[in-house]
């Protein structure tokens, strides 16, 4: 029951991830996550500061009011002052990782207190962290009704706003023409990788999310130039790596998240060599091919000529 | 093309599938398992109970246990463990919370629970989070024996005379050391008696056998160590004359290479003591790698460095 629970609780994540994360890469906003990983710090010490303690929830909450700052500062900037997305994403994570640090330096230097060690969760642990109700009921893992909220919402909010998002993302000239709020859906997006990205932190830890977020993404990105079958074969790889990624962990008893991550990272690296669009291997072949016509070509030239 | 990437996707999906098959589970049925987090628990339990269970712990040896990550394996310990003990007072980060959470169904113990309560470590400013590096002291740490004992006696009650009497055995041993190490660091001069080191661990053991100690940062492995912090310890040791600064078995040595400097600068030759063990114990099969062990080692360790007999 065990390997079921993370092997779901991963997929569920990896699915609403990595269809965000389609948005993202089109946007050339990939590193997002990795961005609010770490951009979350000082909402997790000023929510210890107001409230004093360490649990999961004061916590989540500073998280994911940072997460939500993150992202507003990163358009605010890009838009604002014209500045690259991923200029715009370095100068807002950095500043504010660095203002958490000095926030903990200054006021709580005597405390355990990092995204380490009161927000990251680790999904090996994902079955023994019970939803257990006041008369002692168990209700399964609580990281599993979380996940399938977040892809609930994920879900819909793509269903409700996928013309929106592909217009915007594709055209946004043209969206704007027909008065389609261009900065309005971006922050819906962003508002939404915010809440799957803090929510994923607490229960599967950070190296997965960040890698989630673009790997799976990035894959089928190399596989299809179709918006639809994009997502699509997302959800199919995030499957796939969740699944094969824990046996994999299983197998050499190692990190079930450095395993799942790799095993996506494997994948990419197939897509890369053998895609049929973009794949290195065919590329080599059409190349030698042109060559062989050009150069009977020029012999017909020369031969012509003469 | 498309073949070949098939190919190899049904190759790399056999290969897992038969990987798996391979791996059999090496948890002993019949006998009573215990898990604990960290090697010191572990010994404090395998003293107790001896030969009569299977004590395992998750953090090998230069483990920091607020950065631990879990591997698969561990999941299957701790699911088949019959009580899993932990440290508490939030040393083993967010793990402590689930812990917590699942002793609600499962025999979950925190060592924290059993010491005497009022000696607890906190900051003054921070009341609600406690120092949770409880066993440096180890009469303190030696009061949590009282405490788990019958939690271990209700495992095997057919053990309660054996476990009863190792446990008293054990705690004469934790109470001789007590007083080894007070005597040992008598050899130190008081105006000497201070320890400088990279994070800070020893707090109890600077407050149990009357120790100044001064950390290089804060709990956190986060909070960085200030510029002006900095100029100040180097003046602070000048002034004086103390002979060594340590590093510890988990922490990197970087911040005590610059304090190392300083001084040199200030003309003040100061050494780096002996590496103190501090989140974690020793290698296995070595004198440190048990608590006894590891509390003498420290003890020696800065008795040599401060009293600069060594080197």
């Amino acid at each position: 029951m065990d390997d079921i629970y993370i092997i779901l609780v991963a997929s569920l994540f990896s699915i609403s991830c990595g269809l965000l994360g389609s948005f993202l890469i089109l946007r050339r906003m990939a590193m997002v996550g990795d961005a609010i990983s770490h951009a979350v710090l000082p909402g997790i010490v000023i929510a210890f500061l107001i409230s004093g303690s360490r649990d999961s929830f004061e916590m989540i909450i500073g998280a994911a009011l940072l997460g939500l700052i993150t992202s507003f500062l990163i358009e605010f900037f890009h838009k604002k002052a014209n500045l690259q997305t991923d200029a715009a994403i370095g100068v807002t994570f950095t500043w504010l990782f660095a203002l958490g640090i000095i926030l903990i330096s200054v006021f709580a230097g005597q405390v355990d207190l990092d995204q380490e060690c009161v927000l990251y969760g680790e999904i090996a642990y994902v079955p023994l962290d019970l939803w257990i109700t006041d008369a002692g009921l168990n209700m399964g893992p609580k990281a599993l009704y979380v996940s399938a909220f977040i892809l609930a919402a994920v879900i819909i909010f793509l269903s409700f706003g996928y013309r929106y998002l592909h217009i915007t993302t594709f055209d946004s000239a043209f969206a704007a023409s027909i008065g389609i709020s261009i900065g309005l859906w971006h922050y819906l997006l962003m508002g939404m990788v915010s809440m799957t990205t803090v929510a994923a932190f607490d229960s599967v830890g950070a190296i997965l999310v960040v890698a989630l977020f673009v790997v799976p993404a990035a894959t089928s990105y190399l596989l299809t130039r179709k918006l639809k079958s994009m997502l699509l074969m997302t959800v199919l790889l995030s499957f796939l790596n969740s699944f094969l990624g824990y046996y994999l962990a299983s197998t050499i008893n190692g990190s079930i998240s450095g395993a799942i991550a790799s095993t996506s990272g494997v994948f990419f690296l197939l897509a890369f060599l053998f895609s049929p669009i973009d794949g290195i291997w065919i590329k080599a072949i059409k190349r030698n091919f042109d060559k062989s016509k050009n150069t009977s070509k020029t012999k017909f030239n020369k031969i012509f000529k003469e | 093309m498309i073949n070949k990437s098939k190919i190899i996707l049904v190759l790399y999906l056999s290969f897992c599938f038969f990987a798996c098959k391979q791996n059999s589970n090496p948890i002993n049925e019949g006998q009573v398992t215990i898990v604990s987090t960290t090697g010191m628990i572990a010994d404090m339990i395998k003293n107790i109970v001896k030969e009569k269970a299977i004590v395992s712990s998750l953090m090998g040896p230069g483990v920091d246990p607020h950065l631990y990550k879990a591997t698969q394996g561990d999941l299957k310990l701790l699911q088949a463990a019959d009580l899993i003990v932990y440290n508490g007072l939030h040393l083993e980060g967010k793990m402590t919370e689930i812990l917590e959470n699942l002793s609600n169904i499962k025999n979950v113990e925190a060592i924290s629970n059993h010491i005497t309560q009022d000696s607890i470590l906190s900051d003054p400013q921070h009341p609600s989070s406690p120092d949770p590096h409880i066993w440096f002291d180890v009469k303190l740490w030696s009061s949590a024996i009282d405490g788990i004992l019958p939690v271990l006696i209700n495992l095997d009650t057919s053990q309660k005379e054996y476990f009863t009497s190792n446990a008293l055995a054990y705690k004469k041993t934790l109470h001789n050391l007590d007083a080894e190490v007070k005597s040992t660091l008598e050899s130190i001069p008081h105006e000497q008696r201070i320890l400088i080191t990279a994070h800070d661990a020893f707090k109890y053991y600077g407050h149990a056998y009357n120790i100044e100690v001064r950390g290089l940062q804060g709990i956190s492995t986060l909070s960085e160590f200030g510029l002006k912090d900095r100029v100040d310890l180097v003046d602070f040791i000048v002034k004086r004359k103390i002979h060594a600064v340590f590093v510890e078995s988990s922490v990197s040595q970087k911040n005590i290479m610059a304090i190392v400097e300083g001084c040199k600068q200030k003309g003040h030759n100061i050494i780096i003591g002996d590496s103190l063990f501090s989140d974690a114990m020793g290698a296995e099969n070595t004198p440190e790698g048990s608590y006894i062990g590891m509390v003498r080692s420290n003890t020696h360790s800065i008795v040599n460095g401060l009293t600069n007999k060594k080197e």
